[in-house]
């Protein structure tokens, strides 16, 4: 009991206080204790919907990915593009850039001696890659029917006596089931 | 940083402490890291293909008819700038012959074009004369193409796109889908 006398307004019972540390006479460690008035300065960084957001997109560009479409495309060839086509398949890849005739990438003839003659002719030099790559197919699988498909890679502005050429010579290499690559329409590229 | 709270002491009595922080930074780092890759690698372009298949003559086979009814084969000549030509043969016979004014419809600014019109009159060709219309039917109505030898590749392109307008159903292994109606090939003459 103290000295001075209570009043009739103060009450001998009080609402407890914060306890923890107060045994510590440091004016400081009461200060962080009871809080200080200020906001706490450590922040939790949500990481949790940040991983989610992460493993949709991975998810997501995981189930676009398609090695389908990915066939390289000379960058001085500029495809037409059609509505009604048909999805990429493995095949020989005939492409027509220039006067140059590749197949796969490699030199496989010229349409010079096309465009000078101006008459439909045989490829001889493609005929040879392609027949080469028929009898490979043929070793390596065997027993197998031979699809004969062949992609032919052409530029827009190549004239139709170069793409019969090429054609027709294909198609008696062994390659009658001929597709032309094109652009989707609608879609950016190509 | 997300972690594994047991509610243990930690440390206390000798024991290991059963609290554990996941190491969330390294997974971001990797998710990031495919993320990129997977941008990258993608294929914004999408290639397709049109089919023409080329018949070549071949020796005949032994257990082929000799009498073989001939079909009607729809041949589309694009020889002239005005127009298109549509004449269907039965052999060497034409059956019919149908005029096709040659409208280029341009299509972005990329130079592509198609011809709506021929798209529209050759589909109603195929239902009026189309003999290969059953899903379960495995050939397909043949079609020629005719063309100059300076045609641009793209104008070919854009009449054998006009040509597989036309569709139908095929069912192959017990699906069924939607296929072009005609078979195109070119002309060699």
């Amino acid at each position: 009991m103290s000295e001075k006398a209570l009043s009739r307004f103060e009450q001998p019972i009080k609402v407890p206080g914060r306890r923890l540390l107060h045994h510590i006479p440091l004016g400081f460690v009461r200060h962080k204790v009871v809080g200080g008035g200020r906001r706490a300065s450590n922040h939790e960084i949500p990481l949790i919907p940040f991983i989610d957001f992460l493993l949709c997109i991975v998810l997501f560009l995981l189930a676009s990915f398609s090695a389908t479409g990915q066939i390289p495309v000379d960058k001085n060839v500029k495809l037409p593009k059609a509505e009604n086509v048909m999805d990429m398949v493995d095949a020989p890849m005939v492409a027509i850039t220039g006067t140059q005739i590749l197949v796969d990438g490699n030199p496989a003839g010229s349409t010079r001696a096309i465009e000078e003659a101006n008459r439909l002719q045989r490829v001889d030099e493609l005929f040879n890659v392609l027949k080469n790559k028929r009898e490979l197919w043929k070793q390596v699988n065997p027993g197998k029917p031979f699809p004969g498909v062949a992609i032919l890679q052409v530029d827009r502005r190549v004239p139709a006596l170069v793409v019969k050429s090429v054609f027709q010579t294909s198609a008696f290499a062994g390659y009658p089931n001929i597709s032309f690559m094109v652009g989707r329409l609608g879609e950016p590229g190509g | 940083m997300a972690g594994i709270d047991t509610g243990g002491g930690g440390g206390h009595g000798g024991r290991r402490t059963s609290n554990h922080e996941i190491p969330l930074i390294p997974f971001i780092d990797f998710l990031l890291c495919l993320v990129m890759f997977l941008l990258v690698t993608a294929v914004w372009s999408q290639m397709a293909r049109i089919n023409a298949d080329a018949r070549v003559p071949g020796p005949p086979k032994p257990d082929q008819p000799v009498d073989v009814k001939k079909e009607k084969q729809l041949h589309v000549e694009m020889r002239g700038d005005r127009k298109f030509q549509l004449v269907w043969k039965e052999g060497s016979t034409v059956v019919n012959t149908i005029d096709v004014p040659r409208k280029k419809v341009k299509i972005g600014s990329a130079g592509d074009y198609t011809y709506p019109d021929l798209a529209k009159k050759v589909s109603s060709e195929w239902k009026q004369n189309g003999s290969h219309r059953a899903a379960t039917d495995k050939k397909f109505d043949q079609a020629v193409l005719h063309t100059d030898n300076t045609t641009p590749f793209s104008d070919v392109i854009a009449v054998i796109d006009a040509i597989y307008t036309p569709q139908r159903d095929f069912s192959f292994g017990g699906k069924s889908e939607k296929v072009p109606a005609f078979n195109v090939t070119f002309s060699v003459n």
